[in-house]
């Protein structure tokens, strides 16, 4: 938890300085520095919302990073090898393999993880819940964050398209019937939602 | 009815060789569809925790070391330079005096197995050395700086060649006079007279089908967590059977008593009996025990994905058939032979389902079961593939020799023990149940759905992609003999029952199943029970194997309801006490307990409705005189406040299963599968399956309907892509990953059509019987008829890949 709640200290006088916008102008008052040099392997992005300044190792996968440095844990690893999909988050809107992912390579990026959808109440999850779309549920979120760029890409999704982004994820349980009937129907919630809210599909 | 009656009725259906005589006379939540799942909003918002999500301040990962050589002795070990590898905290090594030679690691019984081996096996096997370090990155590491100095020896990968006289031993430690171990260990099951049968018979087909080995994959790779708590553990099991678990942890280290051991057993990322089964599967925490002592840090054990495909399910083989029959179908005779690789628990049998299922008079399966140098073959979803696989090809090769239509020959042989239906039905009568027709209602059903009538063909019309249509059927199974405690406790304040059990979970929803029991039977609503699982204070129920999750846990949640229904409504109509300021009055002074009834957690008295307390307030708040008393009435000036008297009521079921023959098979199923085969590619289309199974009475449809599909897929899979690759040179596996070894996807079976019949004939609570293990293991061998029926060419080599077809096209 170090590498996340660091002070941010002063390369030029070493002065602590609590945040990095602090840091920031600190440098650039005192030392007269035009830019902050910053540890190469220090990312910055934000997953969820929140933003998260942290130095990595080259080697650690974006699934590391979530799961064992940020105790995001809804993010499973299955096959460790870009072949199941539970891994799934959604990286600037596209689904992507976080265990295919290095770390390093998510600097500016904005990382939206099963914890997130869930945060926001999305539709998906009760809809999961409702049609049992999970048994023993190790794979489940993987479904969730792979139909939820679905939704947000194509709202009005059909059958055939919910079974096609789905097609790369692994279920052992063989929930797989389940799933297109809880996309479709929580595509029609926030379809209706958005409609009584006035917010149409623009169409 | 008294607490005695309720007691004494409880015991008359333990050990249940008869129909279930006291059912509910309504159920609301039983059989009803749209109940939320208790643990699915966990699961679906990635909040339920797994052992492979435990994190604990400090904790170290360790890892194995594992044989590159598929059978290989450790000579000599150098482990100085991992040690010195910063971030490693601790080596154990085979040589470590601490370890003893072997120990109780899990299993079905109390068994021994060395921990951490000098000797390989199977290549990839975790032997000589563990190492615990501050990542799991920096464990593997180090492990790859180990110097093992190996004598390789030589190794086998094929039953038939473990045979052979000449053949060298693939396991001398364990087996060291010969491979073929099972000799005379319950591997014959016979009845009747084959050879007599045989010469019954108007045609005999001789044929010979192989199963080759295909593992379960369990999501969550195996892992555990040790962790000690001064003198005693605290465990994190991924196991499917925790009450073994902690046995076996008892056992260890001069006995760890079980009240000092502290055991969870969170949501598993299944692995189908599979894992959990292997007598390996507590090595990890054994060794993960040590270093966890010695470095006063937990310690999480982790297996690779890759390490995970070690090992199998029980039917690899090669099976050699003689079937007798009459021309109009009657199967006069079944003779079975199958050698079985690295079959660990042997005495299942391969043509047992022949013998419980059929009237087929004269039947002989033989289990011989001989060791190769692979990973061990164990139940995974279930231990009866085998059987299946025999009355699969059995059948389906008579239909189509005689050239009738299997779903009539199925009707012609149905039976039990070489006993025609009149039999079983006279058997069904006298333990009081209805007698239907099982077989017939699930076929009926099956054929309407799959449109049997209209396409089932001869087999082999070319048509491009050729079409075909397959059917095949077998009994339930529960097997297993039983038991299982719980307890049920209404909780003050709110009036809340809590179910207090164990949690084994593989996502098969049986949690919510037990809520639903206990509502019913209680009078409340669903959104009133919970089911609070623990291993600390007891309570140990029924694993999900052998499919008794339901039948026994079932009949352990409703013991325990019902008495403490009873005590409910003895202490609503007596005072809760005399004591010298007076009595705590009863809530219903003018009745008696049958006067009484709870109806959506509101206890009323049946004639006049509008008399009624709901269970919160029959509890009353927990107020400042502590949990059993509440304050208002106090605070008004009464003498003292109201109270309550605790109810909890503790019950449990035992009973005797399938396993020892105590009881015939009643209820069946029937499964028919559509298939188009491509002629240019061999690739096999699974258009369309239709599952039919008896399950008795459903308690949860979409629980049921969720292991038909669930089944299907895996069923699917299994028969048409999933294999284990073993190189013939090296022993090496070859497809130990997700990209070599295929599983089915979301888009590798058509529509499946589930059918549920509830003919009431189960020996669980109100009717039930497991399906848990049923599908995925019935549909495997289902593939073979189906695809015969496309190409009019038996492949009765398993899995059926696209090779395969096109071999027996004469295309390759």
């Amino acid at each position: 938890m170090s590498d996340i709640t660091r002070s941010f200290v002063c390369p030029y006088c070493a002065t602590k300085c609590g945040t990095f916008e602090e840091l920031k102008s600190h440098v650039v008052e005192q030392h007269k520095a035009q830019r902050l040099p910053r540890p190469e392997d220090q990312i910055r992005l934000t997953i969820n919302g929140q933003e998260y300044s942290i130095r990595v190792e080259p080697e650690w996968t974006l699934h590391h990073l979530i799961h064992q440095k940020l105790g995001l844990t809804g993010t499973k690893l299955f096959c460790d090898r870009g072949a199941c999909s539970a891994c799934t988050v959604i990286l600037e809107g596209r689904p992507i393999l976080s265990c295919m992912m290095l770390a390093i390579e998510c600097d500016g990026k904005a990382i939206e993880t099963v914890e997130g959808i869930e945060s926001k109440r999305h539709p998906l999850i009760e809809a999961y819940v409702r049609n049992h779309a999970m048994q023993c549920g190790y794979c489940t979120p993987g479904f969730i964050t792979t139909a939820k760029a679905l939704l947000d890409r194509e709202p009005d999704s059909t059958e055939e398209e919910i079974r096609d982004a789905l097609g790369g994820n692994l279920c052992r349980c063989g929930t797989y019937p389940q799933h297109p009937k809880a996309v479709l129907e929580a595509a029609k919630e926030l379809n209706e939602s958005a409609e009584r809210r006035g917010y149409g599909s623009g169409e | 009815m008294d607490l005695a009656n309720e007691e004494r009725k409880i015991l008359e259906l333990m050990d249940n060789l008869r129909a279930d005589r006291y059912p509910l006379k309504e159920y609301r939540h039983i059989g009803k569809r749209g109940i939320r799942r208790i643990d699915g909003y966990e699961k679906a918002s990635g909040k339920a925790t797994y052992t492979m999500d435990v994190q604990l301040p400090g904790m170290l990962y360790m890892r194995f070391l594992t044989s590159p050589y598929p059978h290989a002795e450790i000579k000599s070990m150098d482990t100085r330079k991992a040690e010195a590898l910063p971030g490693v905290r601790a080596i154990l090594r085979y040589d470590d005096p601490e370890l003893p030679s072997e120990a109780d690691l899990g299993g079905h019984a109390p068994s021994s197995v060395p921990i951490l081996p000098r000797v390989a096996h199977f290549e990839g096997e975790e032997v000589g050395a563990a190492v615990a370090a501050d990542s799991e990155a920096t464990a593997e590491e180090a492990l790859r700086m180990i110097t093992v100095e190996w004598e390789q020896r030589p190794f086998l990968l094929d039953g038939e060649e473990a045979l052979r006289p000449d053949a060298p031993l693939a396991n001398p430690e364990e087996y060291p006079t010969g491979n073929y171990f099972n000799q005379g260990m319950m591997d014959v099951h016979e009845l009747g007279d084959v050879e007599k049968g045989f010469s019954e018979a108007d045609v005999i087909l001789e044929f010979k089908s192989r199963r080759r080995q295909h593992t379960w994959v369990g999501p969550e790779r195996p892992c555990g967590v040790f962790k000690w708590n001064g003198e005693y553990p605290e465990v994190w099991v991924k196991q499917q059977r925790p009450q073994i678990a902690k046995r076996a942890v008892s056992s260890w280290f001069r006995k760890v008593p079980m009240n000092k051991i502290t055991m969870h057993a969170p949501y598993q990322g299944a692995s189908f009996g599979g894992w959990s089964q292997t007598p390996w599967n507590l090595g990890g925490h054994y060794c993960a025990a040590i270093l966890a002592k010695r470095t006063g840090r937990p310690v999480k054990w982790i297996f690779t994905r890759r390490e995970d495909f070690y090992g199998g399910q029980t039917d690899e083989g090669i099976y050699y058939f003689k079937v007798g029959a009459k021309k109009d179908g009657t199967i006069t005779s079944v003779k079975v032979r199958a050698v079985m690789s690295n079959m660990i628990y042997c005495v299942f049998g391969v043509a047992k389902h022949l013998i419980e299922n059929t009237k087929i008079p004269n039947v002989y399966g033989k289990t011989e079961a001989v060791m190769v140098n692979k990973g061990i073959n164990v139940p995974t979803r279930c231990e009866q593939n085998p059987n299946t696989h025999s009355l699969t090809l059995v059948f389906d090769h008579v239909a189509n020799a005689l050239g009738l239509d299997p779903t009539d020959v199925a009707l012609k042989n149905d039976g039990a023990h070489g006993h025609d239906m009149a039999w079983l039905d006279q058997r069904k009568e006298e333990m009081g149940f209805r007698v239907r027709d099982s077989l017939r209602e699930c076929i009926e059903k099956g054929k309407v759905a799959i449109e049997w009538d209209k396409k089932w063909h001869a087999p082999g019309i070319p048509n491009g992609r050729m079409h075909g249509l397959g059917f095949t059927w077998t009994h339930e199974w529960e097997d297993s003999v039983g038991s299982s405690e719980i307890g049920i406790r209404i909780e003050r304040d709110d009036g809340t029952a809590t179910i207090f059990g164990m949690r084994c979970d593989v996502g098969v929803n049986a949690e919510t199943a037990y809520c639903q029991i206990a509502a019913d039977e209680l009078g409340m609503r669903m959104e009133d029970v919970f089911y609070r699982p623990q291993l600390d204070a007891g309570f140990f129920a029924m694993t999900p194997d052998s499919s008794t999750n339901m039948s026994v846990n079932g009949f352990a949640v409703r013991n325990a309801a019902r008495l403490l229904k009873r005590k409910i409504l003895e202490a609503a109509v007596n005072p809760a006490g005399e004591t010298p300021r007076g009595a705590y009055p009863a809530a219903f002074p003018e009745h008696k307990p049958e006067d009484l009834d709870i109806k959506d957690s509101v206890i009323y008295v049946k004639g006049d409705p509008s008399n009624r307390i709901s269970l919160a307030e029959f509890v009353q708040p927990m107020g400042l005189e502590g949990p059993m008393c509440h304050t208002p009435e106090f605070e008004k000036g009464a003498p003292k406040s109201n109270f309550t008297v605790p109810l909890f009521a503790h019950s449990w079921q035992v009973q005797s299963g399938g396993y020892s023959d105590t009881r015939p098979r009643l209820c069946r199923q029937a499964h028919f599968m559509e298939v188009e085969v491509d002629t240019e590619t061999g690739e096999v289309f699974v258009t369309k399956v239709v599952n039919a199974n008896d399950v008795g009475k459903v308690i949860s449809w979409e629980s049921c309907e969720g292991q038909q599909y669930g089944g299907t897929y895996m069923g699917v899979s299994r028969g048409l892509f999933e294999e284990i690759v073993h190189d013939p040179v090296t022993g090496v596996m070859l497809n130990g990953n997700l990209l070599d070894y295929k599983i089915a996807t979301m888009n590798d079976v058509g529509p499946i059509e589930t059918l549920l019949v509830e003919t009431g004939m189960g020996y669980g609570p109100y009717g039930v019987i497991g399906i848990g293990e049923d599908v995925a293991t019935v549909v495997p061998a289902l593939a073979g008829p189906a695809v015969h029926n496309a190409i009019g060419v038996w492949i009765d080599d398993f899995p059926i890949t696209p090779a395969a077809v096109l071999k027996a096209l004469g295309k390759a």
